[in-house]
């Protein structure tokens, strides 16, 4: 069981003076998936995040990761890319590369090959020799995440990891971690962009108020949290959309929305439009989308979220 | 261990590489080597012409002996009587003679003579006529009395016999030796105890300390930063000890093969430290250094800015401070008990131990216990400031009280 999971924790529980920034909060994460950890600020992500990363220790609870495996080589399959994104100003990036590298034991000729393909790629081929202080922030940015995946390893944990980069190199990480999961690669990230959260990952957990709000695979949420909402665009007669199951019409741009009553079914609906003779162009149970879910839940939560206050 | 070493390479080569390291190891001696050696060679250096010195003799015997003294000093002399004057100045002024030095019987009983020139002449050359003046009024006065006026000017000498016991006073040279010896030991040891802090707390500002230490353990980065500052400053002691010595066994020689003049200089050579010293400042210096790097590298962990770690530090100064402003008292009275106490304090040791067993005033078993204490001090202090160092690296926010401090060695 513990093999299928990449992170588990179990009841972990974190408190700064006086206030709790993790509560009790349970989360497997399967091997080879791409895990969203999502939540407003503040609702105790990063901290989440350092915890699993054994940065933080829990004050209860407990993290495993990778199975049981030894500290050292569990660091070494685990690459990391923190919210707080520091380099040494000094250094040239080749030469940053490969030192991150070998602190998680890859030799130094291996990682000046890798760092080299991967700097190619993200096409700051030609900054190798540059120092860091001479890069722009997103180009610091994508260097740090190079110097997270030069071991290879089995898991990445990336916090916000899209913040700070323009579309165009969005886009390129977006394919890059699609492609570590096709190669079996575990990847959780942190976000607060449902889009990428939406278009990413197979499964999330929403955490709100230092508390899991959701957890699962988010067709799965996206099914139960569905609205009973059917939008329809057709032609010719429109008298069979009223009926038992409709609690109320809305015409929206292009197709009107039919607000169900709970549990109804929509079937008997476009059953009685064929019977009907319209020409049905569009019948379709509307999904709520991840940021709506997101606002749902963890939106009204957070207004009454009490200033913390550390003591 | 891999990681260890790339933290000691990276912390090592960065800073070797910097323009400041070049600049403190290559630029600083020379500099020094520059200052002292272009004064004296501008004054030792001069024309033929600058060179000679009429000497007009007002007393009628004196002159012959001042002459033979400022030969002696590479001057190239010429007599002349009283009667001669006015040809004599006009050759000065002329530029043919460097000068001319009236003596009378003033100078015999006073060491008082004029010395017409057109340029003031350096105080170097000054001092020189001076000395020459005064050697020849002794001399003549003292002739047929055996008396080695040279010997007298040069300060005599004090020989020590030592009674055979535990250790005695310093004599002359190992007072100065022990005296620079351990206030370059203080300024080496704060400079690179002083440069792991820093490093700390940059990791610390600029953040990159998170990615690190998710990579390795907070003790192996304070090894590996402990350890590669460390061989930055062997590698800079190591320059400076090389340079020293090439330029007292390969210049000193040349310069005085080139100006006789500066015949004093080779004087120095009898007070230079012997292997004895190096191999004290070595384990003294390896002993301090660690001690303070792992109290600092503690410090620079529990802080957020710079502005904070120079108060924070203010503690282990004291520290690094005591012993030094202790120095000048404990080479006086090596062998005080307060001395003997001092020195043996681990945090003191690597000034005030190095400087007794310097002098040789510390007798052997002293010297060996103060080894064993510092190394027991280190295990501690590297244990606790291990401790505060593994939870303050990630702190951020005010600064711990000492009862935190406390605390967070419990947590560690």
């Amino acid at each position: 069981m513990t093999d299928g999971c990449a992170v588990r924790l179990e009841g972990v529980t974190k408190r700064f003076s006086g206030h709790t920034a993790v509560d009790h909060l349970d989360l497997e994460i399967p091997r080879g998936s791409i895990y969203g950890l999502l939540g407003p600020n503040g609702s105790g992500k990063t901290t989440t995040i350092r915890m699993i990363m054994g940065i933080l220790l829990p004050d209860e609870g407990r993290v495993t990761l990778l199975g049981s495996d030894p500290a050292q080589t569990r660091r070494q399959k685990v690459g990391y890319l923190p919210e707080e994104r520091g380099v040494y100003k000094k250094m040239r990036v080749l030469e940053l590369l490969v030192f991150l590298a070998e602190i998680r034991g890859v030799p130094r000729k291996v990682g000046r090959g890798r760092a080299g393909d991967w700097l190619d790629r993200l096409e700051l081929d030609g900054w190798a020799d540059r120092r860091l202080e001479d890069l722009s922030k997103g180009m610091q940015q994508k260097v740090q995440f190079i110097s997270t995946v030069l071991h290879e390893p089995e898991l990445l944990v990336l916090d916000e990891p899209f913040s700070g980069l323009d579309p165009i190199n969005q886009e390129v990480l977006e394919a890059i971690v699609l492609e570590f999961r096709r190669s079996g690669m575990t990847v959780l990230f942190s976000t607060h962009l449902m889009d990428q959260a939406e278009r990413l990952c197979e499964r999330v957990c929403l955490i709100s108020r230092a508390r899991r709000v959701l957890d699962g695979e988010l067709k799965e949420i996206k099914q139960r949290e569905r609205t009973g909402v059917v939008a329809v665009s057709f032609e010719g007669p429109a008298d069979w959309l009223a009926g038992p199951e409709v609690m109320r019409q809305e015409a929206g741009p292009g197709a009107v929305h039919l607000v169900l009553h709970e549990g109804a079914d929509p079937k008997g609906i476009l059953r009685r439009g064929v019977a009907s003779g319209a020409a049905i162009h569009r019948f379709e149970v509307v999904e709520p989308r991840l940021h709506e879910i997101f606002l749902r839940h963890a939106g009204a939560g957070t207004t009454r979220v009490p200033p913390t206050v550390s003591r | 261990m891999r990681s260890v070493w790339a933290v000691i390479r990276r912390e090592y080569l960065q800073r070797v590489r910097s323009r400041w390291f070049v600049f403190a190891t290559v630029g600083v001696p020379l500099l020094l080597v520059v200052a002292t050696a272009v004064p004296v060679l501008l004054a030792s250096r001069s024309e033929a012409a600058d060179r000679t010195i009429v000497v007009l003799d007002r007393s009628g015997d004196v002159g012959p002996w001042v002459a033979s003294a400022l030969e002696k000093g590479g001057y190239v002399v010429e007599l002349a009587s009283v009667g001669d004057e006015e040809r004599v100045r006009r050759r000065v002024e002329s530029g043919e003679v460097g000068g001319y030095l009236v003596v009378d019987r003033e100078s015999l009983v006073a060491g008082h003579a004029k010395l017409v020139v057109i340029e003031s002449p350096s105080a170097f050359r000054q001092l020189g006529i001076r000395q020459a003046v005064i050697q020849a009024a002794l001399e003549f006065q003292l002739a047929g009395t055996g008396t080695d006026v040279a010997q007298v000017l040069a300060g005599g000498a004090l020989e020590i016999e030592r009674i055979a016991g535990s250790g005695g006073g310093m004599n002359d040279p190992a007072y100065a030796a022990a005296y620079a010896g351990s206030f370059v030991l203080y300024m080496v040891i704060l400079l690179y105890a002083v440069a792991v802090m820093r490093s700390v707390l940059e990791e610390k500002t600029n953040r990159i300390v998170e990615v690190i230490l998710s990579s390795l353990d907070p003790w192996q980065l304070m090894l590996g930063k402990i350890l590669g500052v460390g061989a930055v400053g062997l590698t800079q002691l190591a320059v400076w000890v090389v340079a020293g010595g090439a330029m007292v066994a390969l210049g000193l020689p040349a310069l005085l093969a080139a100006r006789p003049g500066l015949g004093e200089l080779a004087a120095i050579t009898g007070g230079l430290p012997g292997p004895s010293f190096f191999a004290y400042f070595l384990v003294f210096f390896l002993g301090g250094y660690f001690i303070f790097a792992a109290l600092y590298a503690a410090v620079g962990a529990m802080c957020n800015s710079e502005g904070e770690a120079q108060q924070a530090q203010f503690p282990v100064m004291i520290l690094i401070l005591a012993p030094v402003i202790a120095l000048v008292g404990v080479i006086e009275s090596p062998n005080s008990t307060l001395s003997v106490v001092l020195s043996l304090i681990p945090f003191f040791s690597p000034f005030l131990m190095f400087a007794r067993a310097v002098g040789g005033a510390a007798p052997f078993w002293q010297v060996a216990l103060s080894i064993v204490l510092m190394v027991l001090t280190l295990l501690g202090v590297a244990w606790v400031a291990g401790r505060i160092y593994r939870v303050g690296i990630l702190m951020t926010g005010k600064r711990p009280t000492v009862a935190e401090l406390l605390r967070w060695l419990h947590q560690a």
